[in-house]
Order: structure tokens, then C-alpha cells, then sequence
């Protein structure tokens, strides 16, 4: 039947890709970088002083 | 006593999420918050390390509401350099939440206290912030339209432009300060832009850059982000036999890295590239193994993505009953999910393959068309009733548009 062939062919060629089928949302980011503070920065700032306070007074004890 | 107790609780919310448990660890942190401490800086400290865990943990509402507190504190105790590290993960936290207008004022803090501090680094980071917010607000406004890379509005294109330009402003810092791993994570984004923007080879230029600078960490997970990209890029430069081959290496590091979904992604990527190469056995066998890992993850969209595919595929090489059979789980599926623009792309795939079906062959054992059935147990002349049914679709293709027959 060559209508049939006819619309067969056409069919096929309505499936000739367009690009656009891989433009779906797959690109790929780097990561983010978040910004950080640490408990134990301040911590060690903070007693640092003491710290080293307490250990030379022992020492002076001895 | 007290304060001792607090410092505890925060000093194990740390140590768990290093450790990777941010689960765990925000429930040390709320518990140190419960607690209290006079010492505001410490208290600063942990209401920005429960926004950080509450942002990977991607409950967004709560990321923002402590980098909030952390920003207002680290005001209020006149700390500058922890105003911008505020301002910076509160900056980030707006774009993930699509409010880019005010996560660029709190970027462009950053990088103002930054310079003000002289502090090299934090100028390079929020740089790539604000590249990456007007990334974000880019693509926000190009996905929502249905163009291709490179015909974008002015809009889109001018926040496309700034983001590039933070990006390679970024670039010049950490390249004298010699952090590969920031150029690394600069490269990526910068040729993701590239590719937004259209242009393609500047594109391929960036990620080559970043597929080195991941190779020389031995980071595989970023190394197959490169590939990939690399395979997009080289797509739109109609260069499908390179795109294969970086696809294929995509393939490869997603199996080594037992990343399924990332593995399905690749198969249908390689589907798609095969078909434009117009291999259509091999698009076929891409699309089945994209299809059963989307049905094993129970992800419909991707599903019906395969089986939309696979119709087209089998329609190419003439096999009308696979393709109608993949047309029809295709309508099923776009139903299911409630995708309309589906449900028509796979009606009008139906009824042209049920034209071309009806034509050639005399049974007809498609359950698409009630009306179909009904006209053949009437006047039983299939080919007839056939074709009358196919004349009324080819008026409806006439007045269907273009549109309609690709990929949306």
C-alpha cells in the first residue's frame, strides 16, 4: 500500500531528533560553599589566656 | 557550670557534623541553644553551624531563620568578620529559595566587608556567591521559557553575563592565591554559564579545565560532572560521536560510584545522542537501561521520559507495535503523573501510529481508541474505518503545532 509507506515515512521522519530533547535540566553545578565558624576557634581564643595563666602558676609553684 | 554544659553540647554538635551526621549533630546544637551561654560569640558560632547543617540537610526555612540570628548577633557584638561569613550563608540560603534580589544585597555584603578586611579569600568566596546567585536567577527565568541554549531575553541574558563575569573575577583571585580546588569549583559553573549563554566552545574550554583540576584531586564524583557537561556541550556543537564518548565516561564513574539515578541519567543522555546519530539500536538499548532504573527508583517522570523516547526510537526503525505499545505506557504514565503536554504528545503519537497501523495490517489490537473498536464491531471493515479514522487525524496534526511534536 503506498499510502501506507507514505505515512510510515512520514511518521519516521517526524521523529528526527531535535536538540532540544537533551536540554532536559541535566547540567551539572559545582557545589556551594558555606561560610563557617567553629565553636572551638573561640573557645581556644578564649581560654588560651587562662589556660596558659594557670599552668605557669603551677609551674612557679613548684 | 552551665557554661561548661553548653560547650559540651555544641563542641558534639561539631564533632558529628564534621563526621557527616548533621542529623545528630543539630539536635547537640538546639540543645546547647536550650541551654545558653553568655558568650554571644559562641552563641554566633552555633546558630551559624545550625543554618549550615539545616542547609545540607536542605530544610531551607530553618537554614535562613539561624543564619538570620547568627547575622543579627554578629551586628549586634560589632564582629565584622563574622557579619560577612552571616551574610554570605545567608546570601546562599535566599538562592536556594529563589529570592535572588535579596541574596544578591547579602553576597555583595559579603564581598564589601571582605575588601574592606582585606581578606583575600572571603573576597574570593563570596565572588563565586554572587556568580552563583546570578546563575541561579538566570537559569530561574530561561528554564520557565522554552528556547534553547543561547536565545535568551535580555533579562536572562544580562544576569547570564554578570554571573560569568563573577566567576572570572573569582578566578583571577584564587589563581594568585593558588587554590586549585576554588578554580576548580570556578570552572564548572563558569562553563555551565557559557553553555546557558550559547557559547558552546567557551563552554568546552571551562570544563576541560575543571575535568583536569578534578583529576589532579582524584575527585571522581567531580570528574563525572565534567564529562557530562562536556557531553551537553558538545551536543549543541553538533559534535554527537565526541558527546557519546564523554557520555560513556559519565556512564562509567556513575557505576563506579553506585549512583543509580546519575547512572539512568547518563543511559538516557547516551539514548538521545545515539538517536541524533540516528543509531537507533543502540538509542533503544540506552532507553531500556535508563527505563528499568527509572521504574527501580520508582521515578515516573523519568519513566515516562523512557518510554516517550523509546516509541520514538522503535517508530524510526519501522517496529510499529513496540512503538505503539511504548506510546500507549507513555499515556498511561503522563496521566498518572498529570503531565497534559504528555498525555497530548502521547495522544498524538497514538493516533498517528494507529493511522500508519491501520493501513498496513488488518487486526488492530491497540487499546488506544474506544472509538476505534466501536467502529469495527459496527460495520467490521477494519481498513476502511481505519483510514477514515486516520483522514480525521491528519486534519488534527494540520492544526496541531509544531511545538507539540518535540520535547517539552
Amino acid at each position: 500500500q503506498p499510502l501506507a509507506a507514505r505515512q510510515a515515512a512520514e511518521l519516521q521522519s517526524k521523529v528526527v531528533p531535535s536538540k532540544q530533547i537533551l536540554h532536559s535540566d541535566n547540567m551539572e553545578m559545582e557545589p556551594e560553599t558555606m561560610e563557617t565558624k567553629s565553636v572551638t576557634d573561640y573557645f581556644s581564643k578564649l581560654h588560651m589566656g587562662s589556660l596558659v595563666y594557670s599552668c605557669t602558676s603551677k609551674r612557679k609553684n613548684k | 557550670r552551665m557554661e561548661a554544659s553548653c560547650l559540651e553540647l555544641a563542641l558534639e554538635g561539631e564533632r558529628l557534623c564534621k563526621a557527616g551526621d548533621c542529623r545528630a549533630g543539630v539536635s547537640f546544637f538546639e540543645a546547647a541553644v536550650q541551654v545558653g551561654t553568655e558568650d554571644l560569640k559562641t552563641l554566633s558560632a552555633i546558630y551559624s553551624q545550625l543554618g549550615n547543617a539545616y542547609f545540607y540537610l536542605h530544610e531551607y526555612a530553618k537554614a535562613l531563620e539561624y543564619h538570620h540570628h547568627d547575622l543579627t548577633l554578629a551586628r549586634t557584638i560589632g564582629d565584622l568578620l563574622g557579619e560577612a561569613k552571616a551574610s554570605g550563608n545567608l546570601g546562599n540560603t535566599l538562592k536556594v529559595l529563589g529570592n535572588f534580589e535579596e541574596a544578591i544585597v547579602c553576597c555583595q555584603r559579603h564581598l564589601d566587608i571582605s575588601r574592606e578586611l582585606n581578606d583575600k579569600v572571603g573576597e574570593a568566596r563570596a565572588l563565586y556567591n554572587l556568580g552563583n546567585v546570578y546563575h541561579s536567577k538566570g537559569k530561574s527565568v530561561a528554564c520557565a521559557g522554552t528556547h534553547e541554549p543561547g536565545e535568551l531575553p535580555d533579562d536572562v541574558k544580562n544576569a547570564l553575563e554578570k554571573a560569568a563575569n563573577y566567576y572570572e573575577e573569582n578566578l583571577t583571585i584564587v589563581t594568585e592565591l593558588g587554590d586549585r580546588a576554588a578554580q576548580g569549583r570556578a570552572f564548572g559553573n563558569l562553563g555551565n554559564t557559557h553553555y546557558l549563554l550559547g557559547n558552546f566552545r567557551s563552554a568546552v574550554v571551562a570544563h576541560e579545565q575543571r575535568l583536569l583540576i578534578a583529576k589532579e584531586f582524584g575527585d571522581t564524583s567531580a570528574e563525572r560532572r565534567a564529562y557530562s557537561n562536556l557531553g551537553n556541550a558538545y551536543i549543541f556543537l553538533g559534535e554527537f560521536e565526541t558527546a557519546s564518548e564523554y557520555y560513556k565516561r559519565t556512564l562509567q564513574l556513575a557505576r563506579q560510584l553506585k549512583d543509580r539515578a546519575v547512572e539512568a541519567q547518563a543511559c538516557y543522555s547516551l539514548g538521545n545522542t545515539y538517536t541524533l546519530l540516528q543509531d537507533y539500536e543502540k538509542a533503544i538499548d540506552y532507553h531500556l537501561k535508563h527505563l528499568v532504573i527509572a521504574q527501580e527508583l520508582n521515578d515516573k517522570i523519568g519513566e515516562g521520559r523512557a518510554c516517550w523516547s523509546l516509541g520514538n526510537a522503535y517508530t524510526a526503525l519501522g517496529n510499529h507495535d513496540q512503538a505503539m505499545h511504548f506510546a500507549e505506557r507513555h499515556l498511561e504514565i503522563s496521566r498518572e503523573v498529570g503531565d497534559r503536554s504528555g498525555e497530548l504528545t502521547a495522544r498524538l503519537n497514538l493516533s498517528d501510529l494507529q493511522m500508519v497501523l491501520g493501513l498496513s495490517y488488518s487486526t488492530n489490537n491497540s487499546m488506544m481508541s474506544e472509538n476505534h473498536v466501536a467502529d469495527n464491531s459496527l460495520n467490521g471493515a477494519r481498513p476502511r474505518a481505519g483510514r477514515r479514522h486516520s483522514m480525521e487525524n491528519m486534519e488534527l496534526m494540520k492544526l496541531t503545532p509544531e511545538k507539540v511534536q518535540n520535547w517539552n
